[in-house]
């Protein structure tokens, strides 16, 4: 009798009391794999209650020994759906960590769903076909139901991240909204690791589909203002700018700094860091960033990210106040289009130019967007070498997605 | 005629529109050229913001970069210099140190004098093999190494001369692309190096850098140098503690030889004093029937040498009973019988014994005793024969209308007594000394009056085995103050 209650009791709980969504989030900063995430995950399971866990982001710094990190995640966690990446320095409430480890756990309402897939192999040839594959894969398991947005994470060096992004966007609709993260690289200049469930994976691209009774909100800025007259990229291929107003785009930096191009490579890192290329977005005032990678013999630019031919471009000054008041205004933006709902979870994607460019003040940052969101709202991320999302933080999701370098991208999860 | 008025009006009309145009033509191409005008001047401004922009931001960099190295300089000195052994040191040194410092790779090595070669004492951020072919280079170029070491002079990839060894060649050891090597070098037996490098391409270093690590190296160096004196120390102490041990066992077996002897002798002089008080006491007996008459008369010279024997025999007697006591006491064979006594009742006794020879000898006798000497913890009899002692001692050293006072104080829960004279005094070397079986002081009055040199003895040993303490203070010339304590009856 008493038994027959219990089950009734149960499928009545089961039927008519949806559990909310419940994020658990677990931080190491221990120098051993082993104890980091034991630490990590005992920290994350206690927020989340022992329970099914749906799915784990796992970000970590570069210098752990990756395997053995994901091998000993599954043993504590399961076998459950993983994504991830490591990055030269990550993203904790408490701050930048340049050593450690962050797991979040995801416990799904009922209503929610969520399929994460990956694509390898990633080359110049195939980055257009790599973004529909991905795509494809990612829709295939949320075909019939409701689907809001994508995240995604890349560690390509093609260069053409503009035809991954359409490409996924082909399989899930033009307008797409998609948040993303393209991974720096490592300081002996290798590639930081992806993560997929046990698996580490370069030149590859992951990404997770979220839909369902899901809500989320997006606060993306850069703080960097243009200077000087504007200027057209006359000639470009893909990342490469060839020609600005008719003469080698070299000769844009070169007029400016007063430098001749041994110079330029010399202080190049600094350029890229301070001196971004704007380029101008038709019917919009906020400039998309390109940070110069290298200069070329024929005075060609090569940039992280495509330029567009005819592009209107300027060249770009920021200060650490203008990078602060920037960062205060995505999360405040995040904030407000989540409009008033509780922020179960926020993703934060910084640049690394942006932490370069702030110094000691970087910490700053981080804090000023835990002060703005809110000291209860839990959040993680990662340094990127360059982010994607839409233009319009607003309504996000009627815009297609942009490739930007030098912002800080604040994407909020909400019921 | 009109249609020609109207095409000259028409004609005029369109010539004024014209001339209307042209001069709005040229007043937006003088516009036009004002805007292109002031875009050039801001965009020259434009460049000289960003020129000095570029600068500042440089200096600013620098500055954000020696100011974090500061703070991982200043974390990093202080848990060197809390560390004083010698392994845990290089140890204290960790990668987010070094990260902070703008490196990710390091190694030290320190000289082994015993074994002429380079060992490795810690090193971050390189694999096994990597770093033994990086020692065996180091054990391979040992000399080039030492005049580096002793040269004292700061090496790095802006300094780096290609003299010797080109950058090249080094980057490709170290797996770098910049780095500082400084020598560790305070003191011969010190010898060493620290090296950090990074692997960064766009990580230049600066002489900064090469500041932060010189001083990282002499903190390394002096915290060696302190570790080196502290084990120094430590075994020195170690090697203290060793002979302290040794010799207090040493002395424990001495002290216990030593009185082993003085219970010998205790006994030995216990038995001499008993065999030569029988005998004694047959002499004095036989000399004083002799001296009675009773076996017929004496000649005056015989009569004369009994006298001299019976006086003899009384002052032997004398002291083998003060030897005697000394020894009983010594031996615990004396039980105190502790009672409480006034020492005003003790010394008005005393003062009645010695009443005739104080009068004799013309001296006075005072006693100032206080209401803490009311109720003294004493052995009677022994604390009588404690101030006849004092008492007649005084009165042996203190020439006629002289004086001999008994005063008493409190000392630290005890009642203090003194027995104060106004005599010869005494020298300040014999105080140790005069308290000590058969000492007597080497003065005028010693070398006439006969004295056995046992009473201070006696006396000390009395007050001992109450529970006091005896001592002299005194000076020639200005008298004797001798003190004694005594336990309070609570």
């Amino acid at each position: 009798m008493f038994s027959q209650l219990s089950l009734w009791l149960t499928l009545f709980f089961k039927v008519f009391i949806i559990q909310p969504m419940r994020v658990g989030i677990g931080v190491s900063t221990e120098l051993d794999h082993l104890k980091a995430v034991k630490e990590a995950v005992e920290e994350a399971i206690i927020q989340i209650k022992p329970d099914n866990i749906d799915f784990a982001l796992l970000f970590t710094t570069e210098e752990f020994s990756h395997s053995l990190v994901l091998q000993t995640t599954a043993d504590l966690i399961g076998r459950i759906p993983l994504l991830g990446s490591s990055s030269s320095i990550i993203i904790s409430q408490n701050g930048p960590l340049k050593h450690g480890l962050i797991l979040v756990l995801f416990k799904l309402n009922e209503g929610s769903y969520f399929n994460a897939a990956c694509v390898k192999d990633i080359t110049i040839n195939n980055t257009l076909s790599s973004g529909e594959e991905l795509g494809g894969k990612l829709l295939y398991g949320c075909k019939n139901v409701h689907r809001d947005l994508g995240v995604i994470f890349s560690n390509t060096n093609t260069g053409d991240y503009s035809s991954l992004v359409t490409g996924i966007q082909e399989k899930l609709g033009r307008g797409f909204p998609l948040v993303g993260a393209s991974l720096p690289k490592r300081i002996d200049h290798a590639e930081n690791h992806l993560y997929s469930g046990s698996e580490i994976l370069n030149n590859a691209v992951c990404g997770v589909l979220w839909g369902g009774k899901l809500n989320f909100s997006l606060g993306i800025e850069h703080g960097w203002q243009p200077l000087g007259k504007p200027r057209y990229a006359t000639r470009t291929q893909v990342d490469t700018v060839n020609e600005i107003d008719g003469l080698p785009a070299v000769n844009l930096y070169k007029e400016y700094f007063g430098k001749e191009t041994l110079e330029l490579n010399r202080e190049l890192k600094r350029i890229s860091v301070f001196y971004p290329l704007g380029i101008a977005v038709s019917g919009n005032k906020e400039y998309l960033l390109r940070s110069v990678i290298s200069i070329k013999n024929d005075g060609s630019l090569l940039f992280r990210g495509e330029v567009p031919e005819g592009s209107m471009v300027r060249l770009m000054i920021s200060s650490k106040d203008s990078c602060l008041a920037a960062a205060a205004k995505a999360a405040k933006t995040a904030l407000d289009n989540a409009r008033g709902k509780k922020i179960k979870f926020a993703l934060v994607l910084n640049s690394l130019s942006r932490y370069a460019l702030l110094g000691r003040q970087a910490a700053q940052e981080i804090r000023i967007v835990r002060e703005t969101l809110g000291s209860d709202v839990p959040f993680a991320g990662i340094y990127t070498s360059a982010e994607q999302a839409p233009l319009n933080s607003a309504n996000y999701n009627l815009g297609k997605t942009y490739f930007h370098n030098n912002s800080i991208a604040i994407l909020t999860i909400t019921e | 005629m009109l249609t020609l008025l109207l095409f000259a009006l028409i004609i005029a009309a369109l010539a004024i529109a014209l001339t209307y145009k042209i001069q709005n033509e040229n007043q937006l191409r003088s516009q036009v050229s004002s805007l292109k005008k002031s875009l050039s001047d801001m965009d020259e401004q434009a460049k000289l913001i960003v020129r000095t922009d570029i600068e500042l931001n440089k200096i600013e960099e620098e500055l954000d970069k020696k100011i974090s190295g500061l703070y991982a300089l200043q974390s990093l000195s202080r848990m060197i210099s809390m560390t004083l052994e010698e392994d845990q040191i290089f140890r204290r040194i960790q990668p987010e140190h070094l990260k902070e410092l703008g490196f990710e790779k390091a190694f030290g090595f320190l000289w082994d004098d015993k074994g002429k070669r380079f060992v490795l004492r810690f090193s971050i951020g390189y694999p096994g093999e990597a770093i033994k072919s990086i020692e065996s280079f180091f054990n391979e170029n040992k000399e080039r190494c030492m005049d580096f070491i002793t040269g004292d002079k700061t090496l790095s990839s802006i300094s780096a001369s290609n003299n010797l060894i080109t950058l090249q060649q080094l980057n490709e050891i170290f797996k770098i692309n910049s780095f500082i090597i400084c020598p560790l070098a305070p003191q011969q037996n010190n010898r060493g190096l620290i090296f950090v490098g990074t692997q960064n391409l766009e990580t230049t270093v600066t002489e900064g850098d090469e500041e932060l690590i010189k001083i990282l190296s002499t903190q390394l160096a002096q915290a060696l140098e302190n570790a080196r004196l502290f084990e120094k120390t430590w075994n020195a102490q170690q090697e203290l503690e060793k002979k302290v041990t040794e010799r207090t066992r040493e002395l424990t077996l001495a002290l216990e030889e030593v009185k082993k002897i003085s219970d010998n002798k205790t006994n030995f002089v216990s038995s001499v004093s008993h065999e030569l008080r029988t005998p004694l006491t047959s002499i004095k007996g036989y000399a004083a029937i002799l001296l009675t008459g009773k076996l017929g008369d004496l000649p005056p010279e015989v009569r004369q040498r009994l006298e001299k024997i019976n006086r003899h025999s009384d002052e032997l007697v004398h002291m083998v009973n003060e030897l005697l006591d000394i020894s009983r006491i010594e031996s615990g064979k004396v039980t105190m019988r502790t009672e409480v006594c006034d020492l005003k009742e003790i010394t008005a006794k005393v003062e009645d014994l010695l009443s005739e020879q104080l009068k004799e000898r013309k001296l006075s006798f005072v006693v100032e005793i206080g209401p803490e000497a009311n109720a003294v913890l004493a052995d009677r009899t022994q604390l009588e024969r404690v101030f006849i002692n004092l008492v007649g001692n005084a009165m042996k050293f203190t020439p006629p209308d002289g004086s001999i006072t008994i005063k008493s104080r409190k000392i630290d829960k005890m009642a203090g007594i003194s027995v104060v004279d106004t005599g010869c005094g005494i020298a300040e070397e014999a105080h140790d000394s005069i308290f000590d079986e058969f000492y007597r002081v080497d003065n005028a009055i010693n070398q006439e009056v006969k004295g056995t040199g046992l009473g201070l003895a006696l006396v000390k040993h009395i007050v001992e085995a109450q529970g006091g303490r005896i001592w002299v203070e005194s000076s020639p010339g200005s008298g004797a103050n001798f003190s004694f304590t005594l336990p309070i009856a609570s």
